[in-house]
């Protein structure tokens, strides 16, 4: 509950974003060939804001995420662009200092919270080492005090026994609020939450977005909120950002882009979120996501596209500003209507 | 960490498991010996025995009475400790192996402790180096020594070390007693018996580090920058070891086997010189006396690997709860 909506918005626009993201394009090496997994994304990250990422499945949202804390898979073999964070270029740090600003000035909590701790060893001994790691004189039993506070804080119940617990003695839901926990601990400026309730049931998914709008109030930094779920992220966030095929294809406060989508990727997204029948049963977008082992030189989305025309497949669409604070990668932007 | 109820469980069924193993093996051992093609008589004293030395013989080991009795008295004696009586000296069995068995385990586990010492630290530098020149060396240096068996290896050692050298002695006893003395002479059996392992152990621990430095579990650890040392070496290696201690658990058989050998190589007294002697005489209440206690050694070592399981990962203890142990 925010006594003033939007207030957050108005004041922070003003100033510099927390994060830009310029031309990051990342590829990797498979049999088949270079797969692009991130081709010229430029995003901003507003300070104190809440960033949506959406898109299907296989969009790239995992592969930015992990490209913002530079943790790339093996088989990465190029990485180009700026990731400007707070003045400093991520990509220019060498390893200790780039590792300076994980668990410090960026968390993250990731998608699968039954696989995203250590089976062999307690939640306490996992939040002791996150803080220790901040604060490597910490004692023990102070230690053990913070954890606990901010575990209760999260909503986990008997907050001093589930210290002591392994994680197989708790729930998926529980298990990512200690994920979330961990996250608050380190007192990120920025926190990455990578698809946070995909695992969960729909009822622990809409505790877990509850206790998301409720750290606005206690947490100043930026998150960011990577879904395939276009409705949840509209109800939680302050901005959206909707990927596709590796590219950022629309950009947005979310209310606007909700309202009055330019690109057609985002409105079949929107498209999916209604329930024609009322059988509880989504629609999606006919076809499937793009292969990343492409050759490019056109837009992603021309093969699932309704609105072809002959540029869309001669020419990469660029990411063209519409208004002062939108942006879509489509060159029918303007004349497309909702 | 405490013994909770969980805990008391798991251990008492594990028990129950262990004896029924010992048990079988030696209703199998009965079986083989009552099974010996021939007159036994005839199999243990060798045709040249007068037929008054047979009836004898057959008298004082109890072969002329029937099955079930011999059984029972098989059982009642082995569980009083009595694993029968040498056919030509008459001494005891238990005594006999009593006497070699320190020896044999004490070669055993130095050679497992020097497995693990050397072995662990070089499967987790080479899985954090990985196809670096020292990971290639260290795969063909193991795979070597894996394939060669130990007592091919105690001859080699022999020869260079105690022969050409001559830095070390050649027997592998003193029999006089001096700790120092006796340590000097064990390093070459001791290096003999382990080198193989500790090749097969770093490849085990580089195999199973780089599965789990895989795992989304230390994706955490590396997102939340945690030192790569704590990562390593406090949370994988701790999952790496749960595969290698399964694998020591069922080598221990393996691990006897090799002792064996090398204990004749170096004449040294133990159970392999005495299981080898025995099968020499066809001795044969002394080869079944100290297979059954090799079989027992094999299950109390299988019973430590299975709780110093269920100490490391707490996954265990549940499940062994789920699978509704006797309560
Ligand atoms: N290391 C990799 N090597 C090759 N392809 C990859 C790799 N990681 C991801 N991909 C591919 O890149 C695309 C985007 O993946 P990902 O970032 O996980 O998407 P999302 O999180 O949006 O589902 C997928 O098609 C995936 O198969
Ligand atoms: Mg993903």
């Amino acid at each position: 509950m925010r006594l003033i909506p939007g207030w957050h918005g108005r004041i922070e626009m003003t100033l510099s974003p927390l994060m830009q993201i310029e031309n990051l394009s990342v590829d990797a090496a498979t049999e088949r060939g270079t797969a692009h997994l991130l081709h010229h994304v430029s995003l901003d990250i507003a300070r104190g804001r809440i960033l949506g990422v959406v898109g299907e499945s296989g969009s790239g949202k995992s592969t930015l995420a992990s490209c913002l804390l530079r943790l790339l898979p093996s088989n990465v073999t190029r990485v180009e662009g700026r990731l400007i964070f707070d003045g400093v270029d991520l990509m220019t740090l060498d390893a200790d200092a780039m590792n300076a600003y994980r668990g410090r000035r960026i968390a993250m909590i990731f998608q699968d919270p039954m696989t995203a701790l250590n089976p062999l060893f307690t939640i306490g001994t996992h939040l002791i080492d996150v803080l220790r790691r901040r604060d490597s004189g910490i004692d023990r039993e102070l230690a053990l005090a913070t954890a606990e506070a901010m575990l209760t804080t999260v909503g986990v119940p008997d907050a001093r026994l589930r210290l002591g617990a392994y994680p197989h003695q708790l729930s998926g839901g529980m298990r990512q609020r200690v994920m979330i926990a961990m996250a608050l601990l380190v007192e990120p400026d920025l926190l990455l939450a990578d698809e946070p309730t995909t695992a969960l049931d729909a009822t622990i998914e809409a505790q877990i977005v509850q206790l998301f709008d409720e750290l606005r109030q206690r947490f100043s930094g930026s998150i960011v909120f990577i879904s395939h779920h276009l409705g949840l992220v509209a109800e939680l966030c302050d901005d959206l950002c909707v990927m596709y095929g590796g590219t950022v294809v629309e950009t947005g406060p979310v209310a606007d882009v909700v309202a009055d989508p330019r690109h057609p990727y985002t409105k079949a997204l929107l498209a999916c979120e209604i329930d024609p029948d009322g059988d509880g049963k989504l629609l999606s977008i006919r076809g499937d996501v793009p292969d990343p082992v492409n050759e490019g030189g056109q837009c992603v989305f021309a093969p699932r596209c309704g609105h072809v025309i002959a540029g869309c497949v001669s020419n990469e669409p660029p990411l063209q500003a519409i208004g002062e604070v939108r942006r879509a990668a489509c060159i029918r932007a303007h004349e497309i209507l909702p | 960490m405490g013994i909770t109820a969980e805990t008391a469980r798991y251990l008492a069924s594990r028990l129950v498991t262990s004896i029924i193993i010992v048990f079988g093996a030696m209703l199998l051992l009965f079986t083989l010996s009552a099974l010996v093609p021939g007159d036994p008589a005839v199999t243990l004293l060798g045709p040249q025995a007068t037929p008054e030395l047979a009836a004898h013989f057959i008298r004082e080991m109890g072969l002329d009475q029937p099955l079930h009795i011999r059984l029972w008295r098989f059982f009642s004696n082995v569980l009083t400790g009595n694993l029968g009586q040498d056919v030509l000296s008459g001494r005891y069995v238990t005594g006999m192996v009593g006497a070699v068995l320190p020896s044999t385990i004490i070669l055993t586990f130095m050679a497992i402790f020097l497995a693990v010492l050397f072995g662990v630290p070089l499967g987790c530098f080479a899985a954090t180096h990985r196809g670096s020149f020292f990971d290639h060396v260290l795969a063909i240096l193991s795979v070597t020594f894996i394939a060669i068996p130990s007592f091919v290896v105690a001859i080699f050692l022999l020869l260079v070390f105690a022969i050409w050298l001559d830095w070390l002695p050649v027997l592998g006893t003193s029999g006089t007693g001096s700790f120092a003395d006796e340590a000097k002479r064990m390093i070459l059996p001791t290096i003999a018996l382990a080198i193989g392992w500790i090749g097969f152990i770093a490849r085990l621990v580089r195999s199973s580090m780089l599965e789990i430095l895989g795992e989304n579990h230390i994706r955490t650890m590396r997102a939340y920058g945690l030192p790569e040392r704590l990562i390593v070496y406090k949370y994988a290696l701790k999952n790496a070891c749960i595969p290698i201690i399964a694998i020591l658990g069922l080598g221990i058989g393996r691990l006897l086997g090799g002792a064996v050998l090398v204990e004749i190589v170096f004449s040294r007294p133990g159970l392999g010189r005495l299981v080898y002697d025995a099968i020499a005489a066809r001795n044969y209440p002394v080869l079944q006396g100290s297979v059954l206690v090799v079989v027992l050694l094999f299950v109390v070592t299988n019973l430590l690997v299975d709780l110093s399981y269920s100490a490391i990962d707490p996954r265990i203890r549940r499940r062994a709860e789920r699978e509704g142990m006797p309560k």
